[in-house]
This record gives C-alpha cells, sequence and structure tokens, in this order.
C-alpha cells in the first residue's frame, strides 16, 4: 500500500455563499498566501515521514480548491518535494489545451526527475462551464486528448493531428517526459464507461467522493475488463482518495473532528444550481450510471460512524485507521490511498503520524 | 473510349464521368469530376474506389483518378515489372491527357506509386498527397490474398500483381530516394490504421524532412472513408498553400 497527501489547497478566509461560480466580493489575499504556505508545509512533512505521492487537482471559480492550474503547484512542488511522486489528479483534459498539458506533464517530469503521476480527468460538471465547453462532448473530448497527449509524448518526429475536436499542423513538444515510454496516467473511473475505457488503454483508475460499495463495484468491473484486454492492473493502478484524520487514540482523532466541522461547512462547494445541473446531465454528461449524478451530494451526507463503516473517512489512532485501510484494500484492490488532511492546526501531527505510524502497518498490502 | 459496362458504371459514384486514355501500350480507365488544378489519384491495391472525400475536393478542383493497367476489368497486366515502372506508365497517362504539371495523391499502394512518381518526374509534381502511405510495411506485412469488397475475380487478380510489384516491406532503394523529393508533401496516417502502425508515420519525416505528417483521429487505413470530411478539409488546405499550410488563416473572431 502506497500513501499520497492530497493538498486540496482550500481557501480558508473570507468569502460569500457557497454557490458556484463563487463571488470573490470578499477575499483575503493573505488567506490565499496562507492556502498555499500550508499545503506546501504539509507536502513537505508528507514528504519527509515517507508519503510516497503528494497530490494536487484541478478546479474552478470556487474556494474550495483554489489551484485552477495544478501545474503552477506541482512546479512548486518539484522544488519542495525531495523524494514522493507529484500527482496532478488531475487535469481536466476535455476543457484544456491538450498539446499544453502535454507540455506541462513533461516540464514537470523534467523538472522532477521523473517524478510526475499523470491524471487526467473529465472534471465536475461545472468546469465546462468555467471555459465554455459544451458537457456532451466530454466523453468523445476526453478520449481523443488523452491519446493526442500520449503521442506528443512518444512522438519523435514533429506531426500534425486532424481530430474531430482538436486540430493542430504540427507538434513536437519540449522538453520530454524523464519516464519512458510516458508517465504512469490516471483516470477517474466511476463509471461503467471510464472503467472500461481505462482497462482498453490500460491507464489507472483513481476513485474520489465515493463510498465503498460503489468504488468496490467499479473496481471489480475495472478489472473483469482488463482481464478482457489481456492484462491485470496491479494495486498501484487503483488509487481511493478519501478524508483522513489520525491522533494518538480515537478517542482524540473524534474529538479534532468535531472542532475542525465547528462554524465550517465540511460540504465542497461544487453544487451547481438545480437548473444548471439538470441541463448538464441532459446533455449526456454523465454517461450510463445513475449512481453518479448527485454522487458527491450524498457522498457528504451521514453521521460519522456510518461514513467511516462507507469508507468516506478513515479516522482515529494508528491502528484504528490502518485496520480501515486494510478493509479499503480487501474491499477494492486499491493500492494507493490518496488521503485528504483535515483542515486546521491538527493536520499536521495526522500526517505525521500516518507516515511514521500507519504506514508501517499496512505497506505490505498490495 | 470502350463500351462501358454496366459495373464499371456503378464504380464511378459521386458523379464522376468515365473515360479512357492510351499510354504506355496500355488502355486506362479514366475516372473524372471537376475542374479547377488538376488532382491525379493513384488508387490502392483494392482498385479505384472513390470517396465522399474525392467528390468533397472535386467541387474545387478537377479531380482525376486513374486506373493502373491489371486493375478493375482491365486485363491482366504481366508486363509492368515494377512499381517504378508502373508509376512511368502512370504519369505517362497524365500526361497523355494533357496534364503537364498538378498535384498528386496516392492511398496505400497507391502511394507508394505517388512516391516514385514524384522521385522520377520532379518537374510534373507540384505537391503531393500520401493517404495511408505503405511504402514502409512491417517486415513480416503481406499483402492480403483476398481483397475485401471486390468481386473475387478481381480482387485475385489485383492481390496477385500487388504482390508482384509491391517490393519489400522495407525498400532501401526507395528510402535512399525519397530525399530527392523537393514538392510539399502531405502524409496522413490513421490512428487506428491496422495494416500500418503509426510508428511508422515518423519514417516519412526522417527520409522527406519536407514532409507534413498528419495523423487522422479515429480513422483506420481507409482514411478517406472514414473521415472523409476531415481529409478533404485537410488536403484542401495543404494544396491551397502547400507551402504556407502550417499557418491558420481561419478568423475565430466573432463578427459584429
Amino acid at each position: 500500500m502506497k500513501a499520497a497527501i492530497f493538498t486540496p489547497c482550500t481557501y480558508h478566509g473570507p468569502s460569500e455563499g457557497q454557490g458556484w461560480p463563487t463571488s470573490a466580493r470578499v477575499y483575503s489575499d493573505e488567506a490565499a498566501a496562507e492556502t498555499f504556505e500550508t499545503a506546501l508545509a504539509q507536502a513537505r512533512l508528507a514528504d519527509e515521514v515517507g508519503f510516497d505521492w503528494v497530490t494536487v487537482a484541478e478546479h474552478h471559480f470556487a474556494p474550495f480548491c483554489i489551484t485552477p492550474n495544478p501545474m503552477v503547484l506541482a512546479g512548486a512542488l518539484t522544488q519542495a518535494v525531495k523524494q514522493a511522486k507529484i500527482a496532478l489528479l488531475g487535469a481536466d483534459i476535455p476543457i484544456l489545451n491538450p498539446i499544453r498539458v502535454a507540455e506541462e506533464f513533461a516540464m514537470l517530469d523534467a523538472m522532477s526527475g521523473g517524478r510526475v503521476v499523470a491524471g487526467m480527468l473529465r472534471g465536475t460538471p461545472n468546469e465546462y462551464i468555467t471555459y465554455n465547453i459544451n458537457p456532451a462532448e466530454s466523453r468523445g473530448r476526453f478520449e481523443e486528448a488523452l491519446q493526442l497527449i500520449k503521442m506528443a509524448w512518444t512522438e519523435p518526429e514533429p506531426f500534425g493531428w486532424q481530430g474531430r475536436y482538436y486540430q493542430y499542423k504540427t507538434i513536437s513538444i519540449w522538453p520530454r517526459p524523464v519516464q519512458k515510454p510516458h508517465p504512469p496516467i490516471y483516470m477517474s473511473g466511476s463509471s461503467p464507461e471510464s472503467g472500461e475505457f481505462a482497462a482498453k488503454n490500460r491507464v489507472g483508475l483513481g476513485f474520489a467522493v465515493t463510498t465503498l460499495p460503489l468504488a468496490s463495484k467499479a473496481s471489480r468491473h475495472y478489472r473483469n475488463e482488463a482481464e478482457k484486454a489481456g492484462w491485470t492492473p496491479t494495486g498501484e493502478e487503483i488509487i481511493y482518495r478519501v478524508g483522513c484524520h489520525v491522533a494518538d487514540t480515537d478517542d482524540e482523532a473524534m474529538e479534532d473532528l468535531g472542532a475542525s466541522f465547528r462554524g465550517r461547512s465540511p460540504a465542497l462547494s461544487l453544487a451547481l444550481t438545480r437548473r444548471t445541473d439538470e441541463v448538464i446531465a441532459g446533455a449526456g454528461y454523465y454517461g450510463r450510471d445513475e449512481d453518479q449524478r448527485g454522487r458527491v451530494a450524498r457522498a457528504v451526507q451521514g453521521d460519522i460512524p456510518s461514513r467511516i463503516e462507507n469508507g468516506q473517512i478513515l479516522l482515529g489512532s494508528p491502528e484504528t485507521v490502518a485496520r480501515q485501510i486494510r478493509h479499503i484494500h480487501a474491499e477494492t484492490g486499491a493500492g494507493v490511498l490518496d488521503l485528504i488532511p483535515m483542515q486546521g492546526d491538527k493536520a499536521l501531527k495526522s500526517i505525521e503520524l500516518i507516515g511514521t505510524k500507519v504506514m508501517p502497518l499496512v505497506r505490505e498490502l498490495n | 473510349m470502350s463500351v462501358m459496362t454496366r459495373e464499371a458504371a456503378d464504380e464511378a459514384p459521386f458523379g464522376f464521368r468515365e473515360g479512357r486514355i492510351e499510354a504506355d501500350g496500355f488502355d486506362i480507365r479514366v475516372l473524372e469530376k471537376g475542374s479547377g488544378e488538376p488532382l491525379v489519384f493513384f488508387h490502392t491495391a483494392r482498385g479505384i474506389r472513390l470517396t465522399p472525400a474525392h467528390a468533397r475536393l472535386a467541387e474545387t478542383r478537377r479531380v482525376i483518378a486513374l486506373e493502373a493497367p491489371g486493375f478493375g476489368c482491365s486485363p491482366v497486366n504481366a508486363r509492368t515489372r515494377d512499381l517504378p515502372e508502373l508509376a512511368r506508365t502512370m504519369m505517362a497517362a497524365a500526361s497523355a491527357l494533357g496534364l503537364q504539371r498538378f498535384d498528386l495523391m496516392g492511398h496505400s499502394f497507391g502511394a507508394k506509386q505517388a512516391l516514385w512518381a514524384a522521385i522520377q518526374d520532379p518537374e510534373a509534381v507540384r505537391a503531393l498527397v500520401l493517404i495511408a502511405p505503405s511504402a514502409i510495411r512491417p517486415e513480416d506485412w503481406r499483402p492480403p490474398t483476398v481483397q475485401e469488397g471486390v468481386e473475387p475475380e478481381i480482387g485475385r487478380k489485383q492481390a496477385a500483381l500487388v504482390d508482384r510489384l509491391f517490393g519489400p516491406p522495407v525498400d532501401d532503394e526507395l528510402e535512399r530516394r525519397m530525399g530527392e523529393i523537393a514538392c510539399p508533401v502531405l502524409a496522413l496516417f490513421g490512428t487506428r490504421d491496422e495494416l500500418i502502425p503509426t510508428q511508422f508515420a515518423r519514417r516519412y519525416k526522417q527520409l522527406a524532412p519536407k514532409a507534413n505528417v498528419m495523423f487522422v483521429y479515429d480513422a483506420s487505413h481507409s482514411i478517406t472513408e472514414d473521415r472523409p470530411e476531415a481529409s478533404a478539409s485537410l488536403i484542401e488546405d495543404f494544396l491551397g498553400e502547400p507551402e504556407g499550410f502550417l499557418v491558420n488563416r481561419t478568423s475565430g473572431a466573432l463578427s459584429d
């Protein structure tokens, strides 16, 4: 089992409302600066205590995650983090220029000595509004962009691309990725279509904002489809992202969590208005998995014990959390845990305990 | 002009007119449509198969598809010894049609022929379009003996001729001479070509540095059938301004 620390860069300064996009009428430069400092400090510590990866994500127009271009933060991480891999989960490739994405990943790989993990996601539905991309084209754009990015990384001679969504007359990226043939690729895989595509294209799969039964079902589907395509994913090909807080004892961990939630909503401020969500759903964004829609909203409901049981949070002493990790591993086969630290000053101690006390108990799982 | 057979009429869709031309001692079938700058087409190992891409190209130029001797309903061709010789016959046919300098487009087997034509007759070829060229093939590659979608007897005759003329999968002589090609070149490769792996595309760039190598996404070896608009628009772009092909001249600005 490998451990990743996810630095969501949640801005904790003043802001107005939970809607999306969020108004910046009330905004603090200092709070934003502190957010980035905190993220870098957590990543540095995680690296020192033996975490295998640090991860960053892409979200737009909201304080929940202030890394609209995770490549920029990853650039800083190449210098701050000495051993751990730097995972971008991801770049939301359907809304971006895929050549730019290929170039940025290659730069990061060159700057980090080959430590980049290239997550490529479709993003949450609202991301399509961000850059004015039709959400009905999401899957088609994703599949084409992924193939184009791989081609840009691996093709040594200049070439052009006459795609359905992307057209370029000539491409020859510099620098080149250090990892050969290219950095490991992951995609988000909760829907059956995603699992099938990932299996067919031999890329890893990540689960986030999910429940254990959903991830377990999706992981089985992915592995079955991979068998059909003639390969067997290892544990490292499956990432499970989950909130995690570890303290010396179970009681202390529970108290920390309660204190962290007071006066602050734990909900993700990614909710669109109902009307917009309906329009995006009607455009065919969600594919054929009915579980998908409203998954984000449902996943943050429920009391703490049921959320632990559902694999939505890891909480307790090192021994307790190791037991919870074994359960997730048994259910999903995940070999990489992408852990979201709790907000507040107790996070650093938790990161240290995960690295020094929890991981030695679960490292042999694969 | 020979009497047009019913089969021949069926094989000329999209309003292409059928004619014949005497060249190099052969009676060669010609399918033609459109007016403007001439674009001569060399077909694949399966004979002339016109696609909507050909029809679209004929909207802005004169498209002339030449049937190589021994293909289609023409008699067995036991005379032509190799592809350079077939290319000479085909260029003689173009010349007999009164074409002095023209754009040349070849698909697969026809692209290898077109490469030889451009090498042997540099004055005649203004620009070269290679569609899924099979001048460089995997070492263990053998032309299919059964040609899908072709009448069996014609298919057997064509397959035997292709096998005899195609030359080795790695053709040292052709590769040595590709550097001589001075005209602008556009080479298209399908990203899901089942015959020519995409990694083979880079060899064309290495051998003919001025070549524009382009991948047509989601196209098989039959690029112009799978993505007619995508391929025809690219070819139009290229032929319209071969030297300035890389520059986008379409405006992205909203009008007033």
